[in-house]
């Protein structure tokens, strides 16, 4: 039902000038995506420091929290023009990329390191002045950013997967493969 | 010189057949490749923002571009190991392509500019040294690694 409902709004998209214009232009299409993956080094550049400096291996002799706190605002506009170009890249070809497998879990995956985010700013925001200054964070705060770190190294796999057919509806998947990616009959 | 054999070599290799073999091989160390490409991004972009008080601007920079070379040298390593065997599985495609010697050509200077010249520039203190230099050669590493980035990308559009 779901599935339905998701295929029909991407055949929706599909037929709109502006994703026939976009798949069609090689060059704009391709630069999207470029810019979707160098933009990487600031949304995720800065990320890994925040992280690293959560597992006492970056700038231990900065307190944490000024670290992050610093390398917020490049990390958002970063994820910003992620999201931006993210979202165009998935207009440009909406009804392959809604029935891609790796597309759903990326998106999961995404949902899960959001979360994970939102809950570390809050237990930095209560507890920081205890261990700010401490060169390796307390053990919670130091898996927090472990996670962190897997989360997004598999959001990055899964993304550069999406290009590949290996599990494209109308292949020979098997039935999990075939729910899990979503595919129902257009 | 022409190096076509030397490519034609590597891809008939044990190594270029094992990652041409399967379609997951490629696509798993590309996507390392990828991550390291983060923390190269990290690595540069701290030093460099922090060197045009972009970012950062209440942390020494000395300690910044200290920090960030570490952990540079770190992805530039895993970039090269990565990017050798995925050069491996595609070799005699990339000698045909413009963006493959675009690219290598620009990482060449890249790894010169960074070893010979910036690194032993900023290990001194930065105080010592003249504001547009370090602003010069912040925008020039910035511009190189876009560069090195860009068509790297580029290499499978074009391939």
């Amino acid at each position: 039902m779901l599935n339905t409902w998701l295929l029909r709004i991407a055949e929706w998209i599909g037929a709109t000038d502006f994703s026939v214009g976009l798949h069609e232009s090689y060059y704009m299409y391709a630069w999207i995506e470029s810019i979707h993956v160098i933009t990487l080094m600031i949304s995720l550049g800065m990320l890994i420091i925040i992280d690293l400096r959560m597992l006492g291996l970056w700038l231990t002799s900065v307190p944490a929290s000024k670290i992050a706190e610093r390398l917020d605002r490049p990390m958002l506009i970063g994820f910003s023009i992620m999201v931006v170009t993210g979202v165009l890249l998935y207009l440009g070809i909406p009804i392959r990329t809604t029935q891609s497998l790796w597309f759903r879990i990326k998106v999961i995956l995404l949902v899960v390191a959001f979360i994970n985010a939102w809950l570390f700013r809050r237990h930095m925001q209560q507890s920081a002045g205890s261990w700010d200054v401490a060169a390796v964070p307390p053990r919670r705060t130091r898996i927090a950013a472990a996670l962190s770190l897997t989360l997004w190294a598999a959001v990055v796999m899964c993304g550069r997967f999406i290009a590949y057919d290996w599990f494209d509806c109308g292949q020979d998947n098997s039935a999990f493969i075939d729910w899990a990616a979503g595919c129902v009959a257009g | 010189m022409n190096l076509l054999p030397a490519f034609e070599w590597l891809e008939a290799s044990p190594i270029g057949v094992f990652v041409k073999d399967k379609a997951a091989t490629f696509a798993i160390i590309e996507a390392v490749h990828l991550i390291a490409l983060a923390l190269l991004g990290a690595a540069v972009l701290s030093a460099d923002l922090r060197l045009l008080n972009v970012v950062m601007r209440d942390v020494p920079s000395n300690s910044v571009t200290d920090q960030a070379h570490r952990w540079f040298k770190l992805a530039l390593l895993v970039l090269l190991v990565t990017g050798f065997f995925m050069l491996a599985g595609v070799a005699t495609k990339c000698y045909h392509n413009p963006f493959y010697w675009a690219k290598m050509i620009t990482l060449g200077i890249g790894i010169v500019f960074v070893f010979a010249i910036r690194a032993p520039l900023l290990r001194k203190p930065h105080a010592e040294l003249r504001p547009l230099t370090l602003r010069l050669m912040a925008l020039a590493s910035m511009t190189i690694w876009f560069i090195v980035a860009s068509s790297g990308r580029w290499i499978g559009f074009s391939g």
